[in-house]
This record gives C-alpha cells, sequence and structure tokens, in this order.
C-alpha cells in the first residue's frame, strides 16, 4: 500500500491527515506577523509559539477563496512538508489535494507544476472537497445515492449536489458569505458601536466563535435585546485579552455582568455584545442583510436543487450533509432545517446531518476513499506527467 | 434643486429649514451603490492594519544617495553582491513573476476563456438575488429600522440614532 497524504487546502486552515493516522492534523494556512516580535513571521503552526495575538497581522495564500500567492503557500508547505511537521518521502507519496470548485485553469496548471515538478510527488489527485464528504457520506451510508453537500467555509459557501458521488455541475450555487466576512462585519459593528478592534482579527475571530449563535426566532430575539435588566437574556459582556493577565478572551458569567465588579480590575476591557450575538451570523441565511444581493443558504439549497432532475429531488432534501466551519455555529443546523422545511414542498421529507466534526470531515472523506478501490483509475502519476503534460492533467481531473 | 441654483436668491427672505433642505446634499443612486461596494470590499480585507515588518525593509532599498564618496562605495559593494542575491532568489522570483496574478486578473482571463460558452463556470454559479424582500437595520444601534436618511440612504431607527449617524458617517468616509 501506498503512502497517502489527504490535503484538504483550505482559504484558512490546513486539514492533513497520511495513511495509518486516525488523527486529521489542522494548522492554520497563513503566516502571520505579530506587531510586538518584530523581524519575525510566523509560519503556519509556528504561531503557537507567540505570545501575544494582539493586531495579529495575516499573510494568506488565497484570495476570495483562491489560490493566488503561491510564494506564500510555498512556504506554508514547505513547513507543513519538511522535516518539522510531516517529513514527507516525496518519491514514494501519493497526495489527494483540494482545490475551489470552479478552479481556475491557470491554477490548477501551477499546482500540477508545483506537485509534480518542484516537490515530485509519486502521485495526485485534484479534487473538491465537497466531493470527498460526498464519498465519505456515501461509504457510511451506502443505501443512498444522493447527497447534497454544503460547504460553508472561510471565503464561500457553495452548495453542491451529488449522484453517485458524481456532482451535478450544472446546480453548483455559490454564496459569497464566509467566515471571513462574518468576522470583518463583527469587527466592523463593534469598532463602530464600541471600541475599535479593526486590527484585531485574531481576537474578534475568536470573539465569533464564543459569542455568536444562529437565532430561531429572530424578531423575538430583536425584542428580548431592547429590554433592560435580567430579561435580556441575549446580553454578554466579553472580556478582551490583554496578553499579560489575561491570555485568551471569555464571556463573562452572566450574573457578574449584569452588576460593575466591586473588586475593580481596571484593567479589564469588556465589549457587550447583544444583537450582535445573531444578527451577524444571520448574513449566511440573509446576505441582504449587509447588501449583498443573494439568495440566502435556505433558498439556495432550493435553488441547486431545483437545477437537479426531477427524480433525484427528494433524494437530496433528504441527505443534506453540512461541512465548513461556519456550520460549528450553535443551532446552525436546526435553524437551515426550520428555513429548508418552510421552503420545501409539504410532502418532502428532510433530513440534514452535521458531522461531529464538519471540518475535518472533508480530509477524513480522502482517507476513506483511498481505501476503496474506486480510486485506483483516478491517481495521476509522475511519469505519465512528464509523458503528457498539463494535457494529461486536465483529462485526467476533469473537475470530478 | 441642485445646490448652486440658491445663491442667486440669497437676498430673499426665506425658511431657513428649507434652505437647509435644499442644501443638504443628496447623493444619487450610483454614488450609493459605489460606497456600498466600497463596505462590501472592506468585508473582504485580510488586514485593515499595515504590515508591522513593512517599514522594516524599506528603508534599506530607498535610502536616498547624495554624492558622498563613502556612499559611493557602499554602491560598489552593493553592485558585487547583487548578482549573488539574484541566484539564491531566483527561484522564488520566477514563482513570484509567472504565477503571481490578482484575483480581477484571474477573473478577467476566464472571462475572455469562457467567451459565448454556456457551461457552468464560476460566473453562473453564483446564486441569484433573493426572492424576499431585504431586511432593514439601522446602522448606528443595529435594530430592525423604519426610516432612511435622505442624504446618503443609510437607515436609522430613531431620531436619537439619526443624530448619531449624521455626526459620525452620513457623507463622511466610511469603511
Amino acid at each position: 500500500m501506498k503512502n497517502v497524504v489527504v490535503l484538504d487546502n483550505g482559504a484558512c486552515t490546513l486539514k492533513i491527515c497520511r495513511s495509518g493516522e486516525t488523527v486529521v492534523r489542522t494548522v492554520p494556512n497563513s503566516i502571520f506577523r505579530s506587531k510586538t516580535e518584530r523581524r519575525k513571521s510566523f509560519v503556519s503552526s509556528r504561531i503557537d509559539s507567540c505570545k501575544d495575538f494582539s493586531s495579529l497581522f495575516y499573510v494568506l495564500p488565497f484570495q476570495k477563496g483562491y489560490l493566488l500567492n503561491w510564494d506564500v503557500q510555498r512556504q506554508i508547505w514547505d513547513f507543513i512538508f519538511g522535516k518539522d511537521v510531516l517529513n514527507l518521502k516525496f518519491n514514494e507519496t501519493s497526495v489527494i489535494v483540494t482545490e475551489p470548485h470552479f478552479n481556475f485553469a491557470s491554477i490548477q496548471e501551477s499546482m500540477n507544476e508545483i506537485f509534480f515538478e518542484e516537490y515530485e510527488f509519486n502521485s495526485i489527485i485534484r479534487i473538491n472537497a465537497s466531493t470527498l464528504a460526498s464519498h465519505q457520506y456515501s461509504h457510511d451510508n451506502p443505501e443512498e445515492n444522493c447527497c447534497l453537500v454544503v460547504d460553508s467555509g472561510y471565503s464561500f459557501t457553495h452548495i453542491v449536489p451529488y449522484y453517485k458521488n458524481r456532482k451535478i455541475v450544472e446546480a453548483v450555487c455559490r454564496i459569497d458569505v464566509g467566515g471571513k466576512l462574518i468576522t470583518n462585519h463583527l469587527k466592523e459593528v463593534i469598532s463602530y458601536r464600541q471600541l475599535q478592534v479593526m486590527d484585531e482579527t485574531y481576537v474578534m475571530n475568536q470573539v465569533k466563535e464564543d459569542a455568536c449563535y444562529i437565532s430561531m426566532s429572530f424578531n423575538e430575539e430583536m425584542a428580548t435585546c431592547k429590554k433592560k435588566g435580567k430579561e435580556n437574556t441575549v446580553l454578554r459582556d466579553y472580556v478582551l485579552p490583554d496578553y499579560t493577565q489575561i491570555k485568551r478572551g471569555y464571556i463573562k458569567p452572566v450574573e457578574e455582568s449584569k452588576k460593575p465588579n466591586p473588586k475593580s480590575k481596571t484593567q479589564e476591557q469588556t465589549i457587550r455584545l447583544t444583537v450582535e450575538r445573531f444578527t451577524v451570523p444571520e448574513i449566511l441565511f440573509h446576505p441582504s442583510d449587509v447588501g449583498i444581493s443573494q439568495m440566502g443558504l435556505a433558498e439556495g439549497i432550493l435553488h441547486s436543487i431545483s437545477k437537479c432532475p426531477e427524480k433525484y429531488r427528494p433524494h437530496l432534501l433528504r441527505n443534506i450533509l453540512l461541512i465548513g466551519g461556519n456550520c460549528l455555529f450553535p443551532n446552525f443546523k436546526e435553524r437551515l432545517e426550520h428555513d429548508v422545511r418552510e421552503l420545501a414542498p409539504d410532502e418532502q421529507e428532510i433530513f440534514i446531518i452535521l458531522p461531529p466534526d464538519p471540518t475535518t470531515y472533508a480530509c477524513q472523506g480522502g482517507m476513506t476513499w483511498s481505501n476503496s478501490d474506486g480510486i485506483k483509475k483516478h491517481w495521476l502519476s509522475q511519469r505519465d506527467y512528464q509523458e503528457g503534460g498539463q494535457v494529461t492533467c486536465a483529462k485526467y481531473f476533469p473537475d470530478i | 434643486m441642485p445646490p448652486g441654483i440658491d445663491s442667486t436668491t440669497t437676498g430673499r427672505r426665506e425658511s431657513s429649514r428649507i434652505h437647509d433642505a435644499n442644501s443638504r446634499r443628496v447623493l444619487d443612486v450610483a454614488t450609493r451603490q459605489r460606497r456600498l461596494n466600497k463596505q462590501l470590499e472592506a468585508l473582504e480585507k485580510d488586514n485593515f492594519q499595515e504590515d508591522p515588518l513593512e517599514h522594516l525593509d524599506a528603508p534599506k532599498k530607498k535610502r536616498p544617495k547624495f554624492g558622498i564618496p563613502s556612499d559611493h562605495e557602499d554602491d560598489d559593494t552593493e553592485q558585487q553582491t547583487q548578482p549573488s542575491k539574484k541566484k539564491k532568489r531566483l527561484r522564488g522570483d520566477h514563482f513570484k513573476q509567472r504565477f503571481r496574478k490578482t484575483f480581477a486578473a484571474v477573473l478577467e482571463e476566464e472571462r475572455v476563456g469562457l467567451g459565448n460558452s454556456e457551461l457552468p463556470n464560476y460566473f453562473t454559479a453564483s446564486v441569484p438575488p433573493s426572492k424576499f424582500p431585504a431586511r432593514h437595520f439601522c446602522s448606528v444601534c443595529g435594530f430592525l429600522s423604519s426610516y432612511t436618511c435622505v442624504s446618503c440612504g443609510a437607515r436609522y431607527c430613531s431620531i436619537k440614532c439619526l443624530g448619531t449617524h449624521q455626526d459620525t458617517r452620513c457623507l463622511k468616509w466610511t469603511v
């Protein structure tokens, strides 16, 4: 058996899994620069050694979800593949690497070139992350032929229907709302209303992950936020980290946040979150809230399904699979179920699956798939590449 | 009425309130759209602050040269070291130049490459606008809003928020 590495190359994090290992590693796909440690860049997981995450500067290889800054990506890959992390023997290793939907031809060519000519991998498969997720899903549920993958990541959200693990290309839909936009919107709103935090991407991303949630009854919670005192069950005070005493921000326990603390810890800096907690991630369901003229998630799902052949539609609605980091918002699945139920025909059954770890599900799928027989014909070997060049690659990976 | 016309009527007695209303600049639809686009672009930014390492390298490269002999000496040594530096960086540079493209350039390439082809692509994959009307939120406090600022089209929910809006954001540069 060959050594296989699955590399889910996301715009924010890399998910890596190698054959024989059961855990998926998640590392940042970014180079960081800190304000306090000048003359030093932190490549990917080296950021763990940084003590001060305030005003962290991000250098990302991706722009709008597509790999464009190759020199940055190369540094990160060099680090990950090298002796610090994986210590790969390239000529004995096969790699399954993910790319976004409708990846551009020039990017695909650069990718082939780098993997075959610079790193000299034994063989590669270039594939969409959602396809790997679909493979995992059909492996776990062999009786189901259809699957609708909702991949809500850092740069955007894709809705991709599959029939027998082949994507129905005409029906692939993209909503230009991702985790980055949500964090940036939260930053913007807090900066205008309370405290200038435009530079604090890292900190505000933690605030988003800790405090934001998807509302189940939007208008009612809006009304709750107008109430004062104990009746306002949404309000939370969030203590920001200062990286001397407080290493990580946290939500103040509810009892403490109502009354000013008698043991005045004056250095402690807090922001007060009310409507922001649920109106900010609400953009996923209503992009028009910030002026993006696109459908929300539930509407987008039905739009995508309406483009599929009619006989698949009931099956797709019954097998909606959620992957990507945004699915980790509390209530995400419940709300989506509620919204899709409202829009879908009454007689049709709806079932949504949220895997325990939606961010690494695709990577695990790649590992599962690499152990099956079906994968064999998809591997493109170094020798075939040397003979056929870019043309062969285009033939091998016709957007599988 | 465009604000310029007012000047001919300044001598006449008139309500100062009407005068104020007339002289207030009102943005047209195109400008409002431009402002919105700018806001949406800002939401896609990776960083708002400057690169903390940027200034450290900059002075070395752009050090002004004066006609002092010691400077020329420096020049010479620089020239001597340059070729070796170049060789070292060759691979990186090759990557930067060959593959470096902005997103706009890649999109343009794709548009040209597609021609009149009807195949599904990046542009057709974008979901269409929603069938449902957009909700409006107060740009100041975030609650549902019922009113629109006459000048710039931002939403507000109460007189208090309108005041804040006019003091801070209205017709000003916002991100």
